[in-house]
């Protein structure tokens, strides 16, 4: 609802306000449903300021559409796909994270969501020398392991610490701090980070169930809506600015003891791919992992692969590639 | 700041009848007077003056800092030095942990009745109090006892066995005048005993904690003993547990981020039959097993004692043996010599409980 | 309502609709009823889980209606509203190359470029975002005038008309005409829009109801739901589905005007681990159910042969 106030757009004075509210017009959304030429005669206001207004107000307040044609061609500049570090991981995401699109993680406790993140930030800082946002809710965030991680990569003292300084942490404990530190983000936090040096092609949460959960349920309808905001958030984010979102979320099990991501039916529609980790049950090594692909629009699903967690950052990375269309890879 | 109305930490109720007057972003509301607000929007004046005080809130930089600004990794590595860890006496699990217990984090130890739970968090709460001159932190201990398990004179046989303890490695003049004030009355008088009895009690508790420490801001460690006793009984909506348990582990984050402490949970063990083996897992369901940061499980192995690192941000996966003596929690006496095996942890009957 | 439009009618206007639209009416007979594609001024609702292939039909319709018509396209011009923040345009060109290599396999196809042809073809697609309800309102009026004055333009797409739902249903406070009020303005102006210029309609609806049987208002979390809905659940029986999330739950003005409406459901992965998608269509127009199923390629949907 956009109220009609003094100054919204010019042209609108008390007066005219007070016109359309004879008429019980109070919000933009009532005023641009009315015809001008019936309005101008009911008010008796004039018919040139009228239709003026309204299209000044419409181009304020409205979504303009673009062509696809020019869409594909801004497109095809600023697209990236981002090699997570791994070479499993980046063939089952089909050469690693698209830009513009979230990607999910789901697993159980201590499946390797947190490791794949700081693996996925370490190897965009230090490879790919992009600046990584870090939003991490559960506190999960450990300097001590990503500087381990970039040990095996470099010996280089100077470029570990260049890297991290590259990754830069939010810490938020709630919901509401989730938010607002998202709409920071969107309204200048992106800017100013691209200013200083470095674009921004990431963004990780880990995790979005664990603010979440909390809020879910019983009979208030905020929590739903709270976490429709955080999705539109992040999907804003990445799309508007082009970067990769990656998110974590916790499992649960449905009708059939299949695993499936939590949050809900709602949450299910926001990502665009999720990949499920995994322990590999009485494996020798402890930390070998399956990763499942379990919702994607480029690779069949159910691809699966295999990862060690401890020689994650070993493995030597592809570097950031603009990619023109997508790779026939599929059987 | 580009906020907008939904999106604010206010009641419900007032924000949709904010919305509903047409206030869409923050910076709609931000200049009005109380008055003028309660006018337009229907609200009462004091909910007006509420919702100007938390937007006026929000602005300051200070309340923002944690939204909007962020720590760079480095930052975060120099911080995180400067924490350290609670050492458990028992040097094969310190090694696993990475040094001990994490401050700035949450710990969970799960366990079996009788395998040593309560013994280990006895353990951390005297040892949090050695002398910074000894690499201890020197810090203080607040203890959440759910279940009626804490003994005090357990509590002062381990304090004992740690002045001992420093007493044999006090060289310079620092350590030996640090040991003057390391006594067994000093560390119970700097271990301050909370009991709850339901978890009504212990959310009320966690809820007043902020203030507590910022009056003790030498508390290094709080101990919840067990998180598992008061949630596991008069629950008929177990949707509702969730969210309980899910927005109290988000609060303890909360207070070991910003307190810079270490939070440790204890938790149970349950059954579950899956493919027609019963298992024992840690209670409270799978969704809590998100909720802290490291987890701990202690199980028995034969008449063996192990604990196993189950899932850290930091270390590999571990197991280790270990023993409780009269003195506390130590290393086993011969060198463990373990495939680490993860999965089945057999309970096994209680046969040297010492709790 | 339509008296006033009539009036503000000028000539062009006039003309585009009287010339009338291009006919969408055999877009895709694999999952229309047999003559019963969907009319001018038609309303089908896509409804479906995540991951049902509802967006990959969508780009299949699409990719059919701006094909030029001799590439069997219906060289139609299309408006996207992506609410969901969703649209996948290297998705969407992916599958059009295919479907323009295929004729080119045909014909000799040295006329053009293939990049140029994705191109004139991506020229008859606009595509536009929203984030907000009142934004996709205030987006529909301003579209109104693309719709008058462009009579190539034939459908309107939007991805997903249900994307707004909770935020809406949270601002609206107890009332439930506050929580549908901005989605059935929406619906009375896509109801002028599809009735004054004969637009088609697609929209996507997600699955986030849970039927349980004779229990209406129950979603996948625990909360209360409008019971209005359930009359105009009765409309769609027929088309009974293997998934429980088919429950439709938007505004009645919503349910009102839609004239088609397709469930998606996803198989079980089979043994040659292609999975299969089907969509059943009910139309008012109709009696049954057109079934159709489906794999999703590389190159876009690929329909399944009845044996």
């Amino acid at each position: 609802m956009v109220i009609l106030r003094e100054g919204i757009c010019p042209g609108i004075n008390e007066d005219f306000i007070k016109a359309l509210q004879s008429e019980d017009i109070r919000t933009v959304e009532d005023f641009v449903s009315f015809n001008p030429e019936e309005l101008a005669q009911k008010c008796s206001l004039s018919y040139k300021a009228l239709v003026a207004v309204r299209r000044v107000l419409l181009a304020q307040c409205t979504a303009f559409p673009v062509s696809a044609a020019d869409l594909y061609e801004e497109l095809l500049s600023s697209t990236a796909i981002l090699s997570t570090g791994s070479p499993s991981l980046d063939k089952l995401l089909d050469s690693g994270l698209y830009t513009g699109e979230i990607t999910e993680l789901i697993g159980s406790p201590g499946s390797g969501k947190t490791q794949v993140c700081f693996s996925v930030a370490v190897n965009m800082s230090h490879q790919l020398k992009q600046t990584v946002f870090y939003i991490d809710t559960r506190g999960g965030v450990c300097a001590n392991r990503l500087l381990q991680m970039l040990q095996t990569s470099t010996p280089d003292m100077e470029e570990q610490m260049e890297a991290l300084k590259k990754i830069k942490v939010f810490r938020v404990f709630d919901v509401f701090s989730l938010l607002a530190c998202l709409q920071n983000l969107r309204s200048n936090g992106l800017q100013k980070a691209s200013v200083g040096g470095g674009s921004v092609k990431a963004l990780m949460v880990d995790s979005v169930s664990a603010v979440l959960s909390s809020m879910l349920g019983g009979k208030q309808n905020e929590g739903m809506s709270l976490m429709m905001q955080v999705a539109g958030e992040m999907k804003m984010i990445a799309k508007d600015f082009n970067i990769a979102v990656l998110v974590t979320n916790h499992v649960t099990k449905d009708g059939n003891g299949h695993l499936k991501a939590g949050l809900g039916q709602s949450w299910s529609h926001v990502p665009r791919t999720r990949v499920l980790l995994q322990r590999v049950e009485n494996a020798e090594t402890p930390s070998l992992r399956t990763a499942t692909l379990t919702k994607s629009s480029r690779q069949a699903c159910r691809l699966v692969e295999e990862f060690d967690l401890c020689h994650w950052s070993e493995e030597r990375s592809t570097s950031i590639s603009a990619k023109r269309k997508l790779e026939s890879s599929k059987p | 700041m580009h906020r907008t109305v939904p999106s604010l930490p206010l009641a419900p109720s007032v924000k949709v009848k904010l919305i509903n007057a047409g206030f869409q972003v923050a910076s709609d509301l931000i200049d009005m007077r109380p008055l003028q607000l309660c006018k337009e929007a229907g609200i009462s004046q004091e909910e007006a003056v509420e919702v100007l005080q938390m937007l006026r809130d929000d602005a300051q930089p200070h309340q923002q800092r944690a939204a909007t600004e962020s720590l760079t990794a480095l930052d975060l590595l120099h911080h995180e030095q400067t924490l350290g860890s609670i050492v458990t006496f028992c040097s094969g699990l310190d090694n696993a942990l990475g040094g001990g217990v994490p401050v700035g984090k949450t710990t969970e130890i799960c366990g079996a009745p009788g395998v040593g739970k309560t013994q280990l968090c006895i353990q951390l709460a005297v040892d949090v109090q050695i002398p910074v001159c000894f690499g201890g932190l020197g810090g203080k201990a607040l203890y959440v006892d759910t279940e009626g398990s804490f003994l005090v004179q357990r509590v002062s046989d381990m304090a004992e066995a740690a002045v001992q303890h420093c007493t044999l490695l006090a060289e310079d003049t620092e350590q030996k005048q640090a040991l003057e004030e390391l006594t067994v009355e000093k560390i119970l008088s700097n271990l301050f005993l909370v009991r709850c009895h339901d978890y009504v009690e212990l959310l009320a508790e966690v809820y007043l904690l902020p203030d507590f420490l910022s009056e003790h801001p030498e508390v290094r460690l709080i101990v919840i003993d067990s998180i598992a006793f008061p949630f596991r009984h008069d629950f008929e909506d177990l949707s509702q547990r969730t969210r309980l348990l899910n927005g109290l582990a988000q609060q303890l984050i909360q207070l070991a981020t910003q307190h810079s402490l270490a939070v440790v949970l204890t938790n149970q063990m349950t059954t579950r039959v899956s493919n027609g083996q019963s298992k024992l897992v840690p209670a409270l369901g799978e969704s809590w097993g998100h909720a802290a940061t490291q987890r701990l499980i202690l199980h028995w192995e034969g008449l063996r004692r192990l604990a196993s690192l189950y899932k850290s941000p930091s270390q590999m996966e571990a197991t280790i043996q270990y023993q409780i003596t009269v003195q506390g929690f130590r290393d086993a006496p011969d060198e463990p010599r373990l495939a680490s095996s993860s999965g089945n942890y057999s309970k096994r009957p209680r046969m040297e409980d010492l709790s | 309502m339509t008296a006033r439009v009539r009036m503000a009618e000028n000539g062009a206007q006039l003309v585009s609709r009287l010339e009338g639209r291009p006919s969408l009416r055999d877009i895709e007979p694999n999952i229309f009823p047999v003559d019963s594609g969907p009319r001018q001024g038609d309303v089908v609702e896509f409804h479906g889980m995540e991951g049902a292939g509802k967006t990959e039909t969508l780009y299949h319709l699409i990719i059919r209606c701006i094909m030029p018509v001799q590439n069997g396209g219906l060289e139609v011009g299309v408006v996207f509203i992506d609410t969901d923040y969703h649209f996948d345009m290297l998705r969407l060109v992916s599958a059009l190359e295919g479907r323009l290599a295929e004729d080119l396999k045909e014909s000799d196809g040295s006329e053009n470029e293939p990049e140029e042809r994705v191109r004139s073809c991506l020229r008859r697609l606009s595509v536009v975002h929203c984030n907000s309800s009142v934004q996709l309102l205030l987006t529909l009026h301003y579209l109104e005038n693309t719709f008058s004055s462009q009579p190539s333009v034939g459908l309107l797409v939007i991805d997903s008309i249900s994307a707004f739902y909770w935020v809406d249903r949270f601002s609206g406070g107890e009332s439930t005409v506050c929580q549908e009020a901005n989605l059935r303005k929406c619906t009375e102006l896509l109801d002028r829009l599809r009735r004054n210029y004969g637009i088609v309609v697609f929209a996507t609806t997600h699955a986030i109801m849970r039927n349980y049987g004779s229990d209406p208002g129950v979603s996948d979390v625990p909360c209360s739901s409008s019971s209005s809905l359930l009359s105009s659940s009765h409309r769609w029986r027929s088309a009974e589905s293997a998934t429980d999330f088919d429950k439709p739950y938007l505004c009645r003005a919503w349910q009102r005007i839609v004239t088609h409406r397709m469930l998606f459901t996803k198989s079980p992965v089979s043994k040659d681990h292609k999975q299969v998608f089907s969509t059943a269509c009910t139309s008012i127009m109709t009696k049954g159910v057109k079934r159709c199923s489906f794999h999703v390629m590389e190159d876009g949907i690929k329909f399944v042969c009845d044996k």
